[in-house]
């Protein structure tokens, strides 16, 4: 593999960026949509980097204890999307989706399932709108909820390479001084993939 | 497999399953219907193929569940919708309890067709388990922190109350619903002690602050003493607190009545000491004083026996001597030797006299005596000792009451002070002789007296006094500070001597260069004093022609009989001597009767009084004189017999006889 396949041109990085954006707007109103608040969005970065840097980014910022949703995408590109939190405010979040008029006991043990569903609900916005800009169908797993460090969050699956493509939105949940993240991981031959379904887009647009 | 067939497989096979299999197609029919769903949605099959889920269920509408089945299809997305954020279809198991449910919306690429498969998942179970474990965990919990003496309160870290246990509402006097939210203020007296606490905790979670001593205040605004732990934790980002409350009213009380009761065993203790103190130094007096009082008792014991010896002796030379004078012709020559021998012989029985006193063994003759009659009439002889360079001064207070004592002794007793006194003072001075009632106050007496009436009677000179040491040894016999040949050594010792046998006591204060002050605490006499009678004149030695007599003389010492029966012999009487009281008795069974008994009182066996009284019950009219050298008789003697003093005279037996005959 050719040594500028590893890297993004400037208009490709803007491009994905802005589609990936396009996503994440989607994903934030749904969001807002559950909790009823407003849920602000940061420019979205996106880097190649090592899944050892990608663990270190996640962490940046908070607790190396961290909560995360994932979810598995296949079609012409293939990767995981993670809706990512310190972990903890996973609690105080789903506690704001269920309605502060349930006990905290019975928010804990909802926690799980209701992650889950939220970070289904986010995701799926997301890595629809994703796949609908670029004209592509996809299929997307159910979702999963991961606890533990940022590198426990990136392992590589079996066989799977070192470098990824990482591309990190952050957002903040305004009244709740709440925040997490969204980041994509996809492997070398599905950043190809998605680098020339990208110029496609470019050109067509 | 026949294409039929199949699809009746899978027919069977869907039905089978424990899970709500629902199948829709593009248009969001039902396709699939499985026996689970027509189960617990109470919808068969038939009925539900064909038409929509909302036109089954309108409640649907409002839920997610369109949207994500329409997501499905448009996205490809899968998607849960969970119990915890949803309610979806109207499901009830057998016994129509509700079920609770998960749906799981996936798409289905069945060739070219797109589906969207249902699964409906029974969670009831797990959710039940889940809450019957909380509870259990709870019920634990609650058993553990509802029953915890000490009251636990959980703040946030605006000091908002979250959580109290029923301890805390009990201990100061809230319902528990009262409080939850409330600032934790309200239960404090003073509001900066827990937060000056909080802020020295320790940052990390789950370590305890030391314990903090607070006051509490009650909701009847009464105060309690709390001993307060504080612990820090987070959950979700939040920082709480866990306060532990436990009263120390009982603690405080007690500690304050142990501080209390150490004051007071600290004093105890002190007063103890000092009482042991007291008591040692009581004890050492005491036992100072009996040291003293056994040696005098010992030397008194060793004069004593001394002194009656020397008694016998000296009555021997005496009655020897009077005899001599009396057979020897009448030469200037032998009569001066004769004399010097009898005066020599005379101040021997004077020292043995004063011995005995000091020994207490001395006959004292008690009667009741008025010092104010007494002193006064001795002034002109004590003059008369003492020089004319000392002067004498009497205060005798006329309230003095009589005392009880031998009058001669006393006299004795003064003039050795006032020679003393003298000595003293060799370029002159003052006498004083003074009496006063004695207090009968314990603490005035001295150590060794019995608590009674007393007069004191002191003879206090202007001398040169004496120092310590020689003061404690005053009393003792031979004792003497006086030069060789110039005092016996004895004076003292028979004033002490004769207040003891008395039943008083003896004092004596001294400093040197100021003087001496000697005490004589008295017996006071009961009753009235009687009139002392004047001296009786001594009567004239019996004439030759006088009766004789027969006479028993009974002495165990046969050098005192021998001379008791010459000087009894020159005096014309007829004697027969015996040895001992067995003796005097066989001789009175052999001899018969006797005019008169002359018998010595201390003899091995039977003494002078038995002998007296065995004879007396013979013969009630029997005579019987007892010579006896010292005060050896006991005082409650039934019968009383006439008494001669060793050592004697021959006047003295004669007058003795005479008496017995009156």
């Amino acid at each position: 593999m050719s040594v500028d396949v590893l890297e993004l041109t400037p208009i490709e990085r803007d491009a994905f960026a802005e589609i990936a954006n396009m996503g994440v707007s989607r994903a934030a109103a749904s969001l807002r949509q559950m909790l009823g608040e407003q849920v602000l969005l940061s420019v979205p970065a996106v880097h190649i980097v090592t899944r050892e840097t990608a663990a270190k980014l996640a962490e940046r910022g908070s607790s190396s204890r961290l909560v995360a949703v994932q979810q598995a995408f296949e079609g012409p590109f293939s990767g995981r999307a993670l809706l990512i939190f310190p972990e903890a405010q996973s609690l105080e979040l789903v506690r704001t989706i269920i309605g502060a008029d349930q006990s905290l006991e019975d928010v804990i043990d909802l926690e799980h399932e209701a992650l889950a569903e939220t970070g289904n609900v986010i995701l799926n916005a997301c890595l629809a709108t994703i796949a609908n800009v670029l004209h592509k169908t996809m299929r997307m797993s159910l979702p999963t909820v991961i606890r533990g460090d940022g590198a426990a969050l990136f392992a590589a699956p079996p066989g799977g390479g070192d470098l990824v493509l990482f591309l990190y939105i952050d957002f903040t949940i305004k009244s709740r001084d709440m925040h997490g993240f969204i980041a994509l991981l996809m492997d070398l031959p599905s950043i190809a993939a998605l680098k020339e379904i990208v110029q496609d887009f470019i050109e067509n647009v | 497999m026949p294409a039929e067939a199949s699809a009746l497989q899978t027919t069977a096979v869907l039905d089978a399953l424990d899970i709500g299999i629902v199948l829709l197609d593009r248009d969001a029919r039902v396709v699939v219907w499985n026996e689970w769903m027509t189960r617990h949605a109470g919808v068969t099959a038939a009925a539900a193929t064909g038409g929509t889920l909302v036109a089954l269920f309108p409640g649907l509408a409002a839920t997610r569940l369109p949207a994500a089945i329409e997501a499905s299809f448009t996205d490809g997305s899968s998607s849960i919708l969970t119990h915890s954020l949803n309610k979806l279809l109207p499901l009830r198991d057998e016994t129509g309890k509700e079920l609770l449910h998960n749906a799981i919306i996936r798409p289905v690429a069945a060739g070219s067709a797109q589906q969207c498969l249902l699964q409906i998942n029974d969670v009831t179970v797990a959710v039940t388990r889940e809450r019957v474990l909380r509870e259990r965990q709870n019920a634990r919990y609650r058993a553990i922190v509802d029953t915890a003496p000490d009251a636990i309160i959980t703040i946030d870290s605006d000091l908002s109350i979250q959580w109290l246990n029923v301890t805390a509402g009990r201990l100061l006097g809230y319902e528990p619903d009262e409080l939850i939210g409330r600032t934790l203020d309200i239960l404090l007296e003073n509001k900066n002690d827990l937060t000056a606490s909080f802020l020295q905790l320790p940052h990390g979670p789950g370590e305890a602050g030391g314990a903090l001593e607070i006051v509490g205040r009650r909701k009847d605004g009464s105060l309690i003493p709390f001993e307060m732990s504080v612990a820090r934790w987070k959950a979700d980002d939040r920082t709480f607190m866990t306060t532990i409350w436990r009263d120390v009213t009982e603690r405080m009380l007690a500690e304050k009545a142990l501080r209390q009761s150490e004051a007071q065993l600290r004093r105890s203790n002190e007063e103890l000491e000092t009482r042991v103190l007291e008591r040692t130094r009581e004890r050492e007096v005491a036992l100072a004083q009996l040291y003293e009082s056994q040696k005098m008792e010992t030397i008194g014991q060793l004069t004593g026996g001394v002194a009656h010896d020397f008694n016998n002796l000296l009555s021997v030379i005496l009655g020897s001597l009077s005899l001599l004078k009396k057979r020897l012709p009448d030469d200037p020559r032998f009569t001066r030797l004769l004399d010097g021998a009898r005066q020599g012989a005379e101040r021997g029985a004077t020292l043995t006299k004063r011995l005995l006193a000091f020994a207490r063994r001395q006959e004292l003759k008690l009667e009741a005596i008025e010092l104010q009659n007494l002193v006064p009439e001795m002034v002109d002889f004590l003059r008369q000792t003492v020089g004319p360079n000392v002067q004498i001064a009497v205060d005798i207070a006329d309230d003095v009451a009589p005392i009880m004592i031998d009058a001669n002794q006393l006299e004795l007793a003064l003039m050795n002070l006032a020679v003393n006194a003298r000595d003293a003072m060799p370029r002159g001075g003052l006498l004083t002789i003074a009496g006063r009632n004695a207090t009968t106050d314990r603490g005035k007496l001295p150590a060794n007296l019995p608590p009674g009436e007393y007069v004191r009677l002191t003879v206090a000179d202007t001398g040169e006094g004496m120092d310590e040491a020689t003061r404690k040894r005053a009393m003792e016999p031979f004792f003497t500070t006086k030069g060789v040949g110039k005092g016996t050594g004895l004076g003292l010792s028979m004033v002490h001597g004769l207040t003891a046998q008395s039943g008083g006591a003896m004092d004596i204060a001294s400093e040197v260069g100021r003087g001496t002050v000697i005490t004589l605490w008295l017996p006071r006499a009961p009753g009235e004093a009687v009139e002392r009678p004047p001296p009786t004149a001594i009567e004239p030695v019996r004439d030759e022609n006088s009766r004789s007599l027969r006479i028993l003389l009974v002495d165990d010492d046969v050098l005192v009989s021998m001379n008791t029966a010459n000087m009894l012999t020159d005096l014309g009487h007829d004697v027969l001597e015996a040895y001992s009281g067995v003796h005097a008795l066989r001789v009175i069974e052999s001899e018969g009767t006797f005019d008169a008994v002359v018998t010595d009182y201390a003899m091995p066996g039977m003494n002078g009084l038995e002998l007296a009284l065995k004879l007396q019950a013979r013969d009630p009219q029997v005579r019987v004189i007892l010579a006896t050298g010292y005060a050896e008789l006991p005082t409650n003697a039934p019968v009383d017999f006439p008494r001669l003093s060793k050592p004697y005279t021959q006047e003295e037996l004669a007058q003795a006889l005479e008496r017995l005959f009156k």
